[in-house]
């Protein structure tokens, strides 16, 4: 497929993870996160397509892509679980209500 | 698939978890308490085994896993790596001595211990690896480990805001980095820093190349608080346990800063980012400290006084030379005892006094002596008085900034850091002035936690005295770094 359809879409998914990184929903902040790690991911699995050597797909970035899914499981857990617990405190999961620490 | 046995300790956190639950079940919390003390030893004892089997004669190690390393992951260690991975080791075995008093209270230590493990391997990994890819594993190891700890107190509300906040711009940090080792990948074709660096170094500057760096100064200095991205930290280091403070302070900023500086340094040449990194020093430590000076949370502000720490830093790795970077190294190992020892000490009198404002501490010193001449050593050490180790390296920082040619920013250091004892002296003479009712009737800390503060203000005393031994190794690690490139691109290709 055209590389700057895949590149540009990587950049665009960025982008809209990044935009729903600012909101204050707190789930919706966590899924922005997902999202720009998905738009990294997005690009290395382009990038293997490219790196091909003797018809083969390149492993290593196939490989990465396994292992960063895994790791941004983890995160998601913790997040999910801290805003458990933020649920419990704060009665809320309005991440605009959580301004007790100011400077 | 062979691993070397010097690096068995690395699965320490998995180790701590097992013991630990084993530990519960059979109602031993001794057992749990002494393993966690013996796994962060054996961590100390494997980096010292690993400097004498190589580096230390200046050799690079190379272990690499499922295959060579174009395909496996692998891990490339030279001085640097050693380096850093003893100071994360010291420390983290001095601040887990210093747990087993002052978590007595809580409840899952198994947890706790497992996840400071992992935090220190995490660090370990991060100056060990010898491809982005490893590297980002470790660091996002560190980084989860990390928030779980900041709100590990998750009773109350101020761990859990600050560690939300801290989650959201770390892992955001982390994810952008992650962007932007996809697009290097996709340019060189490899994440072996090797293999990166004998296809970028040196070569023209394009915008796919600036916006990498720009991703990976992001990426990187979120989790090493260079302003403005450093608002996470005066949040989470107040509100998590007075050891997990110790070590975020003393080793996670400085080991995101190495992580910024190995990549770079290996990356681009330094005329490339000397001087954004020059100005990001003046704004770093001049918005800290003056944000530092109107703070009445004693461990807020040294919390802040870590992030002016960061900006002296960034003076080292600004100037470009294996003297900006051995004085970075040196500052790095300084600054872990010192703002360990600071952390640790506050946190006895936080410990003792139950409140974290200057002005309820007041007149502390004249009931606990010990812990308060600690404190002072640590914030003397971190004012840069000369006789601790924080003048030595300071004086190294800011004078490998002149030859680099940013003589205004060696004038705004000294400035800074004269600046910096506006808050440090006032906080020592509130603590040892006349005492209010609150703190009378309080008395010493327990042994093992006075035990750690001595030993960690003799050795700040030491660096500063004896300061030959740091220096060496500092300049070791940094001539591994900026002349020996070829050497780290040759030990892999």
């Amino acid at each position: 497929m055209d590389a700057t359809v895949l590149i540009g879409s990587a950049f665009a998914l960025f982008a809209i993870g990044l935009y729903c990184v600012s909101k204050s929903n707190m789930i919706r902040i966590l899924l922005g996160i997902e999202m720009i790690l998905n738009a990294g991911n997005l690009l290395f699995v382009y990038f293997a397509s490219v790196n091909t050597a003797a018809n083969v797909v390149d492993p290593v970035g196939q490989s990465i892509v396994f292992m960063s899914i895994v790791t941004g499981g983890c995160v998601v857990a913790v997040g999910l679980a801290l805003i458990v617990n933020a649920y419990k405190q704060f009665k809320t999961t309005d991440a605009r209500e959580l301004r007790r620490l100011r400077w | 698939m062979v691993i070397s046995t010097q690096l068995y300790f690395l699965f320490a956190p998995i180790l701590m978890g097992i013991i630990g639950l084993l530990a519960d079940k059979m109602k031993a919390p001794k057992l749990r308490d002494a393993a966690a003390v013996l796994a962060s030893l054996w961590g100390v004892v494997s980096v010292w085994m690993l400097y004498n089997s190589g580096p230390a004669a200046g050799e690079i190690l190379v272990f690499s896993i499922g295959g060579n390393p174009p395909l496996g992951a692998c891990f490339e260690i030279d001085m640097m790596s050693i380096y850093m991975a003893f100071s994360a080791t010291l420390l983290g075995f001095l601040v887990t001595v210093y747990s087993y008093s002052y978590m007595e209270h809580d409840t899952r230590l198994t947890e706790y211990y497992a996840l400071l493990s992992a935090l220190v391997i995490g660090m370990v990994g991060v100056a060990f690896a010898g491809d982005m890819f490893t590297m980002f594993l470790f660091w996002e190891m560190m980084g989860i480990a990390s928030y779980s700890l900041v709100s590990f107190r998750k009773d109350s509300p101020g761990p859990i805001e600050a560690g939300f906040k801290y989650m959201v711009m770390g892992s955001v940090g982390s994810t952008i980095l992650f962007f932007g080792v996809a697009l290097l990948y996709g340019m060189t074709g490899t994440v072996n820093f090797a293999q990166m660096s004998s296809v970028l170094h040196g070569s023209p500057m394009n915008m796919w190349l600036l916006l990498v760096l720009a991703l990976m100064i992001i990426g990187f200095g979120v989790k090493s608080a260079i302003v403005p991205m450093h608002t996470w930290l005066p949040d989470a280091h107040p509100e998590a346990p007075s050891t997990i403070s110790a070590m975020l302070s003393g080793m996670l900023i400085e080991t995101a800063l190495y992580a910024l500086t190995r990549v770079i340094y290996t990356l681009f040449e330094p005329s490339v980012f000397s001087s954004t990194m020059a100005v990001l020093a003046f704004i770093t430590m001049t918005v800290a400290n003056i944000t530092a000076l109107r703070q009445t949370d004693l461990k807020r502000m040294l919390a802040y006084s870590s992030v002016a720490q960061v900006g002296y830093m960034l003076v080292g790795v600004s100037a470009g030379s294996v003297a900006g970077i051995s004085a970075l190294l040196m500052h790095v190992f300084n600054h872990s005892l010192m703002k360990g020892l600071a952390f640790l000490s506050a946190g006895s009198l936080v410990h003792e006094a139950n409140t974290r404002e200057i002005d309820e501490l007041k007149g502390i010193g004249r009931v606990m002596p010990i812990t308060t001449l600690t404190l002072f050593i640590a914030l003397l050490g971190l004012g840069g008085v000369p006789g601790t180790g924080g003048y030595i390296s300071k004086l190294f920082l800011f004078s490998s900034a002149i030859p680099a040619g940013f003589v205004w920013l060696t004038v705004l250091g000294v400035l800074n850091s004269a600046f910096s004892m506006g808050y440090y002296l006032v906080t020592m003479y509130k603590l040892i002035s006349q005492p209010t009712e609150k703190v009378t009737g309080l008395h010493e800390a327990p042994v093992a936690m006075l035990l750690v503060t001595v030993v960690l203000a003799i050795l700040v005393i030491w660096s500063g005295v004896l300061p030959a031994t740091v220096i060496n190794a500092a300049q070791a690690g940094a001539k591994a770094l900026v002349e020996n490139l070829a050497n780290y691109v040759g030990a892999i290709l």
